[in-house]
């Protein structure tokens, strides 16, 4: 997909539509070709595996393709080549990575994944996009750098670069556990995901949100599967991006807090590791890519259309734009994980994990984070979007592609959703679940509609404040803010302070010169006609007191 | 009825009335838990109703801190 992405330059625009659809079709016909080790090629004694498969990359490689055949459909109405050069050969390196068998492999399309989507933040043309963008390759080849260097040390100790299981207990585990960490956007390390993703184009975002984050997920539970800090992280990670998306004002934004939450649920999931929890995980991150494309999607339609996604100037769209708003909802019924919908057929199996295991702390934070994801990415979406007051704006419905994206990706939200016996087929482990029992459906839906409720209530009474024009503080404050405050001031006073050293320096010198022209004037002692003689005696003098001091300290 | 709807919304009240179906779904089957605690009578949906209260509490009060203005990294 890579190499077939640098023709879309010279092909006119519908032939270049149909020929991604054919690049992503060739790429998927690899899928058939069953389990194992398909390609390698051998450089300078090392072995990259190139091509591998097993149960595991099956279906992130299933909804990585699905995913790119939507980003051209989404992205269709864009004349302009630049973007979908960068979708492919995105949505390629990122396939390239799932099936990559060795550390090294891993690293090239790691590193191509950030190099061919950072375009599609760039692609926004605004200052900020510029600077953002920036930061964003900063960091994820700061990510690279870690996994290069686990990498090199796993080689020096094992004499192997295998990407399989590894122990988080060694120092090349822990590299490449921060490397993956930086991907996935953990606590602390997710500044980028908040500051990037909305400032990227309109289509942009929907492929951003897909790959980059689930190649994380992906490595993970390839490499830490039952990492029991990763159960810690990822709860803290479900809990915390809540707060920040209920006072953010870019709708777009708050998708991200809530791609950070979700991807908290995949992480506490490997971090158990049984095979229900792998599973869920892997559902989870199926599911997620196809329900949060949908709301990029719907909110990139709103973009498209009016220029801007805060939510201060939206409101009352649903009139203008009713295809969008329902596939919308959809999608924020998904994410809610309301039953009939893919989120809730993946999220069942996570709790399920968590119930079995007996982790009852994990599994109430979780179920905060429910219905913390109902209030940000299920009510206010779409309600500050597409209805809450009138903002006078008047627009048209989103671009044909647009909807057919979204029509294809709210089919499958629900198909998933209302079958889900064939779609915990492709799962790695095969496992007997049913998740719509009486217990399941009744408490789930009781969960979420008094959640809804409590924010009708909140809304109704007029307690809900304001969203207001604002930039929230992330953890991206420390190294756009913070480090930049302490260090500025810091490099300051040291240039001072190294400034005012040359100037004493100066000064002595200027003063013992001073002395010394002043000795070598007529009749003085270092007077150039009687001074030769004083000169040679205070010089084996010197000489003589170095050899003293030399001698008493090493003999 | 009428009164309810004129004062709370149509969307509002069908969301009202939702809820109350649940909890008496509740009441005619037997809902168990993944926890020994989610066994208690109407459990989730006390949970959701205070858990979405929190939320927005936490939220608001975070606004004072982590709320600046829209220029703050252009500064």
């Amino acid at each position: 997909m890579m190499i077939g992405a640098l023709l879309i330059p010279f092909l006119p625009h519908i032939i270049r539509q149909i020929y991604m659809m054919a690049l992503i079709l060739l790429s998927a016909y690899a899928l058939t070709l069953g389990f194992g080790i398909h390609s390698k090629i051998d450089v300078m004694d090392f072995e990259f595996i190139i091509f591998q498969s097993d149960s595991l990359t099956l279906p992130f490689a299933i909804i990585f393709h699905i995913a790119a055949i939507l980003n051209v459909i989404y992205g269709a109405h864009e004349k302009y080549w630049n973007q979908h050069v960068a979708i492919m050969s995105y949505s390629g390196a990122a396939i390239a990575a799932v099936h990559a068998g060795d550390l090294f492999t891993l690293f090239i399309w790691w590193e191509a994944t950030a190099f061919t989507s950072v375009f599609l933040i760039l692609a926004s043309k605004t200052q900020r996009s510029y600077k953002s963008a920036f930061r964003y390759i900063l960091i994820q080849v700061g990510s690279g750098m870690f996994l290069l260097a686990g990498a090199i040390l796993l080689m020096s100790e094992t004499g192997s670069a295998e990407f399989k299981n590894f122990d988080i207990n060694s120092l090349y585990g822990q590299l490449i556990f921060i490397a993956f960490g930086i991907k996935a956007a953990f606590p602390l390390l997710n500044g980028w995901l908040q500051d990037s993703y909305p400032e990227a184009s309109e289509i942009g975002t929907v492929a951003l949100s897909t790959f980059t984050t689930k190649l994380a997920i992906f490595c993970f539970a390839k490499s830490f599967a039952g990492t029991e800090i990763l159960i810690i992280i990822g709860a803290i990670m479900t809990f915390y991006p809540i707060f920040f998306a209920v006072i953010e004002n870019d709708l777009r934004r708050v998708l991200t807090y809530s791609l950070n939450n979700q991807l908290g649920f995949m992480i506490v999931a490997i971090g158990i590791g049984t095979e229900l929890a792998i599973n869920g995980a892997v559902a989870h991150a199926f599911a997620h890519i196809l329900y949060k494309g949908l709301l990029f999607m719907g909110m990139g339609a709103v973009l498209y259309r009016i220029g801007t996604c805060k939510a201060s100037e939206l409101g009352g769209l649903f009139k203008f734009m009713p295809i969008t708003a329902i596939c919308t909802i959809i999608g924020a019924i998904s994410i809610s994980a309301f039953p009939l919908f893919s989120g809730f057929v993946a999220k069942s199996l996570i709790m399920s994990a968590l119930g079995k295991e007996g982790l009852v702390f994990v599994y109430f934070m979780l179920l905060f984070a429910s219905a913390g994801v109902l209030h940000h990415s299920g009510i206010k979406i779409p309600f500050f979007a597409f209805f809450a007051h009138e903002s006078g704006i008047k627009t048209k419905e989103a671009p044909l592609n647009m909807i057919i994206a979204m029509i294809i990706a709210s089919t499958l939200c629900i198909l998933i959703g209302v079958f889900p016996s064939y779609f915990y087929e492709i799962l790695p482990y095969q496992i007997q679940y049913q998740p719509y029992d009486f217990s399941h459906v009744v408490g789930q839906l009781q969960l979420l509609t008094f959640a809804a409720f409590a924010f009708i209530c909140l809304w109704h009474f007029k307690i809900y404040p304001p969203e207001l024009n604002s930039t929230v503080l992330n953890s991206d404050w420390i190294y756009r803010k913070m480090i930049p405050g302490v260090l500025l001031p810091l490099l300051i006073l040291i240039h001072n302070i190294n400034k005012k050293i040359e100037q004493l320096i100066g000064f002595m010198f200027m003063h013992i010169r001073k002395f010394f022209a002043n000795t070598m004037i007529k009749n003085k002692v270092f007077d150039r006609e009687v001074g030769q003689d004083t000169l040679i005696v205070v010089q084996l003098f010197i000489i003589l007191l170095i050899f003293i001091f030399v001698w008493k300290i090493y003999l | 009825m009428k009164y309810l709807i004129e004062k709370f919304g149509k969307i509002n009240t069908s969301v009202l009335f939702l809820c109350i179906i649940f909890l008496i779904l509740e009441l005619i089957g037997h809902r168990h838990g993944e926890t020994s605690i989610e066994d208690i009578l109407f459990f989730p949906a006390f949970f959701g109703y205070v858990s979405c209260i929190v939320i927005f509490k936490i939220g608001v009060s975070l606004r004072s801190f982590l709320m600046k203005d829209e220029d703050y990294y252009d500064k």
